[in-house]
């Protein structure tokens, strides 16, 4: 793995961490207030692999009650 | 209540909302908490007080922050990670300086009016959250275990395997390879348990050294992009001053490191995993 790769990789890393928390943790507010972007699936159709991964972990979280489709 | 900013317009016409980042208690109502950059260059981060609370938030085009163009926005990897780093970025600043409740990515109000009622009427369940997460932070801790590694680390083997070796070297053709399938198998099954085991057993150590802990599932090798197996993904609600975490850390990596376990330690972050998902009806 050549040292670009590397870098890339860390810095893929972190995103990780940070999509883990910033998407999928952390107060969520739900109602007619906001604009509901929480409640939508379609945060995990960018990224592909990454966030697709990340979808999958929340609905375990979740224990597949999370609703609203695959996020495909 | 007549937010001024509720008619705030832009150039072309969508107006102005307010994103917000999180909460924190009233006191922080200086200028050492909110810096930028914001999710929205265009307007710097400010700190709303309402009551006995703030909020952490900024002014947002709702050009870029509705309904409609976010789905588009979201598939955009190099918008989304811009994004996801000035919401962290905001957050990790305010969580140097005080308590934060931290709210999760793109929660929009169409006004000022809107986000203050929100604070007004979530009140006590917001303070309630504050509370518990005072002058604390969240540590995440990791463990992989490459498969040999960890093979390795085990040392004597189970009475079953050795067993089921002895049953190998005895056995011959078609027969040999049944036996060895299932030698495997149990081989398999014995990792398996001592990742089970040693997560257990870490997690169990880390908790003495914090206030609070979460276990979340470990990540897909694709999701990590590390090779090994994940075998622990914790987050760990620990105060923000105190070094017992990081030394029952280094203790744990150093012992486990033994065993061909590598953990590792992130944060401090803004204690995500320790605030009410969603906040009920109060």
């Amino acid at each position: 793995m050549s040292v670009r790769d590397e870098h890339a990789l860390r810095h893929e890393v972190t995103l990780v961490e940070l999509v883990d928390r910033v998407l999928n943790k952390g107060v969520v507010v739900s109602g007619d207030i906001t604009l509901s972007v929480a409640d939508v699936d379609l945060v995990y159709v960018g990224l592909r692999v990454l966030l697709a991964s990340v979808g999958t972990l929340e609905r375990l979280e979740a224990g597949g009650a999370t609703g609203g489709g695959t996020g495909r | 209540m007549t937010g001024h900013s509720a008619e705030a317009r832009t150039a072309d016409g969508a107006g102005l909302g307010w994103y917000l980042y999180g909460v924190l208690d009233p006191a922080a109502e200086r200028n050492d908490v909110a810096a930028g950059p914001s999710v929205d260059p265009d307007h710097e981060v400010m700190v709303l007080v309402e009551g006995r609370l703030a909020a952490l938030a900024s002014e947002v085009s709702l050009d870029e922050f509705n309904e409609t163009v976010l789905p588009e926005r979201l598939n955009d990897p190099a918008w989304l990670e811009a994004k996801i780093r000035a919401h962290e970025q905001v957050l990790e600043h305010a969580l140097d300086k005080t308590a934060v409740v931290p709210f999760r990515f793109c929660t929009v109000y169409r006004s000022e009016a809107e986000l203050r009622s929100f604070l007004a009427e979530k009140g006590q369940l917001l303070e309630d959250a504050l509370a518990s997460v005072r002058g604390k932070v969240e540590r995440g801790v990791k463990a992989f275990a490459d498969r040999d590694a960890l093979s390795a680390g085990l040392g004597t083997r189970s009475d079953a395997v050795r067993e089921q070796e002895q049953r190998v070297e005895a056995a011959q053709g078609g027969r040999k390879y049944m036996e060895e399938r299932r030698l495997q198998q149990l081989l398999d099954d014995e990792l398996a348990r001592a990742r089970s085991d040693y997560a257990s057993s870490i997690h169990a150590r880390l908790l003495e050294a914090a206030e609070d802990g979460v276990l979340n599932p470990p990540q897909s090798p694709e999701l990590s992009g590390r090779d090994e197996q994940m075998l622990l993904n914790g987050a760990y609600l620990v105060p923000a001053a105190a070094g017992d975490f990081d030394a029952a850390f280094e203790a744990l990596a150093r012992e486990y490191g033994a065993l061909g376990v590598t953990l590792e330690l992130t944060g401090p972050w803004p204690p995500y995993n320790f605030v009410p998902r969603e906040l009920g009806e109060s």
